[in-house]
């Protein structure tokens, strides 16, 4: 596998980087960022590093999780699922908007409020299904 | 052997029937974490698992096995270590009609080998065509290694309780053994 698979297309590669790449930018809060497909394969990433790939794997299969064990509790659906350490805070959300079905990773600096971490990665995934779609 | 602990890993490339073999002898409704599959050129299939599948078979006893299915692919490794964590044993499932099965089925023999190398190793092979009939045991000799090798429909309920039921046996007798 390699970081810029072909499995999915050049333009919503592109286009997917440049949204993480601005917004990693922009948010000295943000250590990382990894557009995933369902299954597993790194899409976009900034910084692209070798780690990005597991993460884009280890992020689809705690998507997955999360939406298994949210249908096992009874509730509807898996927003996002959150992943909290001493030195930082990682997102995982679903876009459900994008095709093929896609998960964002956001990696937090430890001072990084959760709230806000949420709230930015929330802002990336929908600025990331409205690009993707155009 | 604790009868609380008894679970058992499924494990083989994507495609296998990892999935199929759990659905097939499950007393639950699985658990199952299956995506749609966007690698084509690997395998046709349309979903694919991510993450794990879960079951649970109940022996005559009432004694719970749980069951655990791998994803298939090299990039989820980090779930085959996971998943073998405090398991008795491993089933190796291979496609037979895969062109690269017998490659497949000596790369996961030796991935598993590392991971589980004291559980007992079962193999089920879907779809062998006769003309490798002894090829598939040749990859264990030349490893040194000794495990069951079963032709299996994974579709088949009694053909995967013959995997699973193989494991257990195996496993009363190194407990016996041991005693």
């Amino acid at each position: 596998m390699s970081a810029a698979t072909p499995l999915f297309d050049a333009q919503v590669r592109s286009t997917a980087q440049a949204q993480l790449d601005a917004f990693v930018s922009a948010n000295p809060g943000i250590k990382m960022a990894v557009l995933t497909s369902s299954d597993g394969f790194e899409i976009a990433a900034h910084p692209m590093q070798p780690v990005t790939q597991r993460i884009a794997a280890m992020s689809s299969s705690l998507q997955a999780l999360s939406e298994a064990i949210a249908r096992e509790a009874g509730l509807s659906e898996s927003r996002n699922l959150v992943v909290e350490s001493p030195n930082g805070t990682i997102v995982v959300l679903g876009l459900a908007n994008t095709t093929p079905r896609m998960s964002l990773a956001v990696v937090g600096a430890g001072d990084e409020i959760l709230g806000r971490l949420l709230w930015l990665a929330r802002n990336c995934g929908q600025s990331l299904e409205a690009a993707l779609k155009a | 052997m604790n009868p609380q602990e008894m679970k058992i890993v499924f494990t083989g490339p994507m495609g296998a029937g990892k999935t199929t073999a759990i659905r097939s002898i499950s007393d639950i409704p699985p658990v199952s974490t299956e995506v749609g599959n966007n690698d084509k050129q690997s395998h046709g299939k349309d979903s694919t698992t991510v993450a794990l599948d879960f079951g649970q078979l109940l022996l005559d006893d009432g004694t719970p096995v749980k069951l655990y299915g791998t994803p298939g692919q090299q990039r989820f490794s980090f779930m085959w270590e996971i998943l073998c964590q405090g398991a008795l044993g491993v089933v190796l499932l291979i496609d037979g009609n895969s062109p690269n099965a017998l490659e497949e089925f000596g790369h996961y023999v030796d991935v598993f080998n590392k991971i589980a190398p004291e559980q007992p190793l079962i193999i089920g092979i879907g779809r062998r065509p006769p003309s490798v009939s002894d090829e598939f045991a040749q990859v264990l000799a030349q490893r040194g290694i000794v495990a069951p090798i079963y032709d299996v429909d994974v579709r088949r309920r009694e053909d995967v309780l013959l995997l699973v039921e193989t494991l257990l046996c195996i496993l009363e007798s190194q407990v016996e053994e041991t005693a």
